[in-house]
């Protein structure tokens, strides 16, 4: 009975319009994201345009590169320029990012931090250098105090490309976890009040018990958004590897693993509490404000898991874990982070299953409770009353 | 054999039934007939399991009915319901599994159906695409496709141009040949008197009036008269003796006989007043019957 039911739901739904034009624009945004970054983005160095004049242009013009050389991914191109004026109307057309000379350094709107090093660096060589030989330095003693061997760096807990790439893997899937849970959870709501609204829940009551039709919808509609949310990590993942947008991680295997398995605990978490939702309404237009309580949980959670990604073993972080509906978010971004122990992900999982079979029990007596009420908007705790009365045994028959 | 026996239901202080009981034999048509509120949706839904009630059970081939009976039972709802975005076909395939048929057989039997109903054409279309009437059709398909053996149809006819309720008539003599019970309700009273093997009438949850039509119309023991001249004057009729006039249908008098009133005489009068075309003695219609008993 229960597979029957979910089998429509799966039929249904994928032939609705509704399905194919929300997977076509989710299709859209995530191969935009996988793909964008690795076309916007350029691992090149940044290269200035900068033009020298007057005196010791020669001597500046052969310092830039090797300033150059000092910098992070910084490199630069020199033009010799006839005087200032010259500088000045290259600057201006945007030829050039700056022109040095005579003490002066000329720049469109302001030098910035990356070229004000490349520029000032060059020139307090220059000018030291002139300064050193002027007071009878040796020309190598000059270059061991302008130029000394850069320091080495020795960083405790190196910024790797990899940490990066695994902060943006799990915060898309958060995104996307979020989504596939509001939009999914919503179509349990609307599947529901959908079949009051046409009156066939009369029929359907008659061939079946509530807790079984329920069941029936939230699996079936909870497959769908599990294989669309498998297909597409599957493809986001594909095609960002393909594009190089990001070096996937190792463990994104595992990321992809827990995302997916927290949607079924979310959906089943969630898609209950929409039922209810869909229950206590009798026509579409009065589910905005049955769900809007829901769809404020589902979004404070998402802020929480955003939250979560910034500090991950922050206060909000710590909370989360253990709240039943905001678990689900924040739970692939604390283990991707290494912030949770094993011991606490059991502990959270435990509380969301518990939460899950209460969530049931409720929706499955309010769906029972409210679905033959085909009039009005109906308060939580009459659909319960209702269900005492003329309530069937909810689960099996 | 369906059997309501002492159903009792309240909704707070109202009484929507009060210890209703009646019977559906196999191959039988039960008329259901009350005013609206009267209690005849809530014992349908009680049969259906749809509502549970205070007191009384439901039985059916002589013990409780299951949730395996009931998804056997034929229903169709006062307000009618149907998936609108669902094509008729798949619709009717998904009720006809839903009552136990596997889906092969589910597929044939519900193809059989909208075909013989007349909807063969259109099986494949949304259901919100058809027709008023067809959508009645496809209604009708989705209590009949997985062939119940009990019917439960709260007011089939409502909403039915005569064409329409002479087909659907002729569809459930077709059921009442296969050995199928059911059970209608309905406000046209003419239709049920014509239709029904046996009726009920009941009133603020309680039968007032229940067995085989003619029974329950001659229940009262008074017989009603029925007179027209062909002058057409009825003025002949005030004053006689033994009978009263209790109404006109159209140039027929209505009279009642009075305790030990003779029918001869009223005809002697009548043909004293001239030649008579029509002379008729009948029990009163079951529309006259109900008006009396429901006002009683």
């Amino acid at each position: 009975m229960v597979r029957l039911v979910a089998g429509r739901e799966i039929r249904e739904r994928i032939r609705s319009k509704a399905f194919k034009v929300s997977t076509g624009v989710s299709l859209v945004f995530i191969l935009a994201i996988a793909i964008l970054p690795g076309i916007l983005s350029d691992d090149g160095p940044t290269t200035y345009d900068v033009g020298v004049f007057g005196g010791g242009a020669e001597q500046l013009a052969g310092r830039l590169p090797l300033v150059a050389e000092l910098g992070d991914n910084l490199a630069v191109e020199v033009r010799r320029l006839a005087d200032v004026a010259e500088g000045q109307r290259l600057v201006e057309s945007g030829d050039l990012d700056a022109a040095v000379g005579d003490g002066q350094v000329v720049v469109k709107k302001e030098l910035g931090d990356r070229l004000g090093f490349l520029v000032q660096e060059a020139n307090r060589q220059v000018v030291g250098e002139a300064a050193l030989a002027g007071a009878g330095v040796r020309g190598d003693v000059v270059g061991r105090v302008l130029m000394p061997q850069p320091l080495d760096v020795r960083a405790l807990d190196p910024e790797s490309k990899a940490d990066s790439d695994r902060e943006a893997l799990v915060f898309f899937g958060t995104i996307l976890l979020y989504g596939q849970l509001l939009g999914f959870g919503y179509w349990v709501a609307s599947g529901v009040v959908e079949e009051k609204a046409s009156r066939v829940v009369e029929i359907l009551l008659a061939k079946a018990p509530p807790g079984q039709l329920l069941a029936g919808k939230v699996i079936g509609i909870g497959v769908v958004g599990l294989v669309q949310l498998v297909g597409f990590v599957t493809l986001g993942l594909l095609t960002a590897a393909a594009s190089g947008s990001v070096d996937l991680p190792p463990e994104t295997l595992a990321v992809a693993v827990q995302v997916v398995g927290w949607f079924v605990l979310g959906f089943a978490f969630y898609a209950c509490l929409f039922a209810v939702g869909g229950a206590l309404a009798s026509r579409v237009e009065e589910l905005q404000s049955t769900t809007t309580p829901l769809t404020f949980l589902a979004m404070g959670s998402f802020f929480a898991a955003i939250t979560t990604g910034g500090d991950p073993s922050g206060p909000v972080a710590r909370v989360a874990t253990y709240l039943p509906f905001s678990a689900p978010m924040v739970l692939p971004i604390r283990v991707a982070a290494g912030e949770v122990s094993l011991p606490q992900v059991l502990v959270s999982v435990a509380i969301v299953l518990v939460s899950i079979v209460a969530v049931m029990t409720l929706a499955a007596r309010v769906y029972a409770g409210g679905a033959l009420h085909l009039r009005g908007q109906l308060k939580l705790r009459n659909a319960l009353r209702a269900s005492r009365h003329d309530g069937q045994p909810i689960a099996t028959g | 054999m369906l059997e309501l026996n002492g159903l009792t239901k309240r909704y707070g202080d109202v009484v929507a039934l009060d210890g209703l009981s009646m019977k559906v034999p196999p191959g039988r048509i039960h008329g259901f007939v009350g005013r609206n509120g009267a209690g005849k949706t809530t014992a349908m839904r009680i049969t259906l399991g749809l509502a549970s009630a205070d007191a009384g059970e439901v039985q059916w081939k002589g013990r409780p009915v299951t949730i395996g009976d009931r998804r056997g039972f034929g229903y169709m709802p006062e307000e009618r319901g149907l998936y609108p975005k669902m094509t008729a076909l798949d619709q009717i395939v998904y009720f006809a599994r839903l009552s136990g048929m596997g889906g092969a057989k589910a597929r044939t039997e519900a193809t059989a159906i909208l075909d013989s109903i007349g909807l063969g054409e259109r099986i494949g279309e949304p259901v919100e695409r058809l027709s008023l009437g067809n959508q009645q059709r496809c209604q009708l398909a989705a209590a009949l496709v997985a062939s119940p053996e009990l019917l439960v149809l709260d007011e089939p006819f409502s909403g039915l141009d005569p064409v329409g309720v002479d087909a659907l008539a002729g569809v459930l003599r077709t059921q009442l040949d296969r050995g199928t019970a059911v059970m209608y309700s309905s406000h046209q009273l003419d239709l049920v008197e014509r239709l029904s093997d046996e009726i009920t009438i009941i009133d603020k949850g309680r039968v007032v009036a229940s067995g085989p039509v003619a029974a329950v119309r001659g229940s009262r023991g008074v017989d009603q008269l029925r007179v027209a001249l062909e002058s057409g004057g009825t003025a002949w009729a005030e004053n006689l003796s033994g009978a009263k006039v209790v109404g006109h249908d159209g140039d027929e008098v209505v009279l009642e006989l009075l305790p030990g009133g003779d029918d001869q005489a009223v005809l002697d009068a009548a043909r004293q007043a001239g030649r008579v075309r029509t002379f008729r003695r009948e029990a009163p219609s079951l529309t006259e019957l109900f008006r009396e008993v429901v006002s009683a």
